[in-house]
């Protein structure tokens, strides 16, 4: 492709700068987590900072031995039974808002959406108690059943359902199908973009939540890697070196999930915007 | 008794049941409830009982809960107030078309995705008043650096610089979409008209933004009323809350009531106030909305 290169004029120098100071402000904490990740303990606060270790290790990933591995996979397992139960809460909710017709169908989508907007802080004190008294404190189901639930899922779901013309699903229902066989046969599959921005979106919440994992669990061998991983930090203060490693765990799979998936992630939250 | 174009019920129940079930048992109980306990004593034990305003009186004669508001309203203001004009900043910068500029704009919305506890460490390393990178170059160039999360000034600003840091791409790539839905034919013609950049920003792009920015305002309230992972990662855990608890929100106030002295009573009526914020909050933007908002231009 033969491009025309605007001449560099001082106004695109000085934006090509400000760029520059962005990329090396944003990536700045995540390159430290990366390199000190590796690093000797005694290598951590040279100055100035080395951003490839001088010493490479895994020390620090082997001091989180003990616990780490099970917290990475009390994290896994859960993100993976959370993202699959919305998915059905929020295709099933949105296929009732949007296919069938039903008294207070809108009223009752009214209060969904007015729930986007609670957070969920606001509401642990009871939903403590709620999930105490049904025995389920200190367990995965915990997690689980109270994110069940996904207004933005629902939502978000049934924005593209809408889209999809009711004519499609009378010629399905005149050959005979019921409405199980419409939605996983005819509104699944043409959904796909809409279930894969709800996927990632509850996958980057769940992979991260802190708060809820705060709430819920004591026991060690339940924990999730983000409340691990500041159990850890208050436990072990200086132990500068493994806590980065554990960071670097943690940040690891949303990068490169990230990088394959942008698009829906992007179209998520533009979604929410346009049509909120 | 249905009537002839409504949906049979057991298909209706099926397809509306999974989420509503989760939505009736774990958002709209609770709200219900935090009303009901925040009338009463209740501590987590079986006895207890109506105590009337009590706790909403204690709250407010509660120089702790004052504490927790102002912080609350500090972090708030500064927190939203950076990460929109940032956002809009880099929307508009990274809207023209230009070599790397998607790169950019997947680099800006990064640190989103990323576990904010993470983030907080990597921070508290970043920062350290003694030994952290920027401590030493600050200390390198002969100035005297200041404490960052140490100290009783600045910790707030530095929990505000890390929540903007992680999160004013979020509103870049909001407002990017809002720039989509402008018609690029009233640019044109405010050309035609002899409208310079300036002139097309102010009568073009900012009404056209309008309906965005009042969903950006709301959303980035709400969500600064609510930070809690960097104020318990990053400022001393859960007996934390900052140096001489310039940290301490509202949200980790009603944390450690509810969850550490067990006064559910009382963390209840704290979030009922809560509740009423985000209400006040979403109202409030709905009500200008309709008084401001331009939809004509799309």
């Amino acid at each position: 492709m033969i491009s025309h290169r605007p001449p560099p004029t001082p106004l695109r120098i000085l934006r090509a700068l400000l760029f520059l100071a962005v990329a090396a402000a944003i990536l700045g904490p995540i390159v430290v987590i990366a390199s000190t990740a590796f690093k000797p303990d005694g290598e951590i606060y040279d100055f100035p900072m080395r951003l490839v270790p001088k010493h490479p290790t895994l020390d620090n990933f082997a001091k989180l031995a003990d616990r780490f591995p099970l917290y990475t996979l009390n994290s896994i397992k859960l993100t993976a039974i959370i993202v699959l139960t919305q998915l059905v809460t929020a295709t099933t909710g949105a296929y009732a808002f949007s296919k069938l017709k039903w008294r207070r169908r809108e009223t009752v989508f009214t209060l969904y959406l007015v729930s986007i907007m609670i957070p969920v802080q606001a509401i642990i004190i009871p939903q403590f108690l709620i999930v105490r008294n049904l025995g389920l404190y200190d367990s995965h189901w915990a997690l689980v059943l109270t994110g069940s639930f996904t207004a933005f899922g629902t939502f978000l779901v049934k924005q593209f359902f809408q889209t999809i013309p009711d004519s499609f699903l009378e010629a399905a229902r005149i050959d005979g199908a019921g409405e199980g066989v419409i939605f996983a046969r005819v509104m699944l599959p043409l959904a796909k973009p809409a279930l894969a921005t709800q996927v990632i979106f509850s996958f980057r919440y769940f992979w991260n939540d802190f708060f809820s994992p705060l709430i819920y669990l004591t026991s060690p061998r339940l924990k999730t890697l983000p409340l691990g991983m500041a159990d850890f930090a208050t436990e072990t203060y200086s132990y500068v070196g493994p806590q980065m490693a554990a960071a670097f765990i943690s940040i690891i799979p949303v990068m490169l999930i990230f990088l394959a998936a942008q698009r829906y992630f992007v179209e998520g939250v533009a979604a929410s915007g346009i049509k909120g | 008794m249905r009537s002839k174009n409504l949906s049979p019920r057991t298909t209706v129940a099926i397809f509306l049941l999974p989420s509503l079930l989760g939505f009736l048992v774990f958002v709209a109980a609770p709200i219900a409830m935090a009303a009901g306990m925040s009338f009463t004593n209740f501590s987590g034990g079986p006895k207890f009982r109506f105590v009337g305003l009590r706790n909403y009186a204690a709250a407010f004669g509660s120089p702790q809960f004052a504490a927790s508001l102002g912080v609350t309203a500090l972090f708030t203001v500064w927190t939203v107030a950076l990460q929109l004009v940032l956002g809009l900043a880099f929307a508009l910068l990274l809207d023209a078309k230009f070599i790397g500029r998607d790169f950019l704009r997947g680099l800006v919305f990064l640190p989103n995705v990323l576990s904010s506890v993470a983030v907080g460490l990597a921070f508290c390393l970043v920062l350290d008043p003694k030994r952290g990178p920027v401590n030493q170059f600050i200390a390198h160039l002969g100035l005297r650096p200041p404490n960052w999360l140490a100290g009783e000034d600045s910790a707030l600003g530095t929990l505000v610089m890390v929540g903007v840091w992680q999160s004013f791409g979020y509103y870049m790539v909001l407002f990017l979409a809002g720039l989509q839905t402008i018609n690029p034919s009233l640019y044109e013609a405010a050309s035609i008209d002899g409208a310079r950049a300036v002139r097309r920003f102010l009568s073009v792009t900012l009404p056209g933004l309008s309906p965005i920015a009042f969903y950006s305002l709301t959303i980035a309230i709400i969500r600064a009323f609510q930070v809690f992972d960097q104020v318990y990662v990053m400022t001393g855990g859960q007996a934390g809350g900052g140096p001489a608890g310039s940290t301490t929100v509202l949200v980790f106030d009603i944390y450690r009531n509810g969850f550490g002295a067990y006064r559910f009573g009382y963390a209840a009526a704290e979030s009922v106030l809560l509740l009423a914020v985000v209400l006040l909050v979403t109202l409030a933007q709905d009500r200008a909305q309709r008084k401001w908002v331009s939809y004509d231009l799309a």
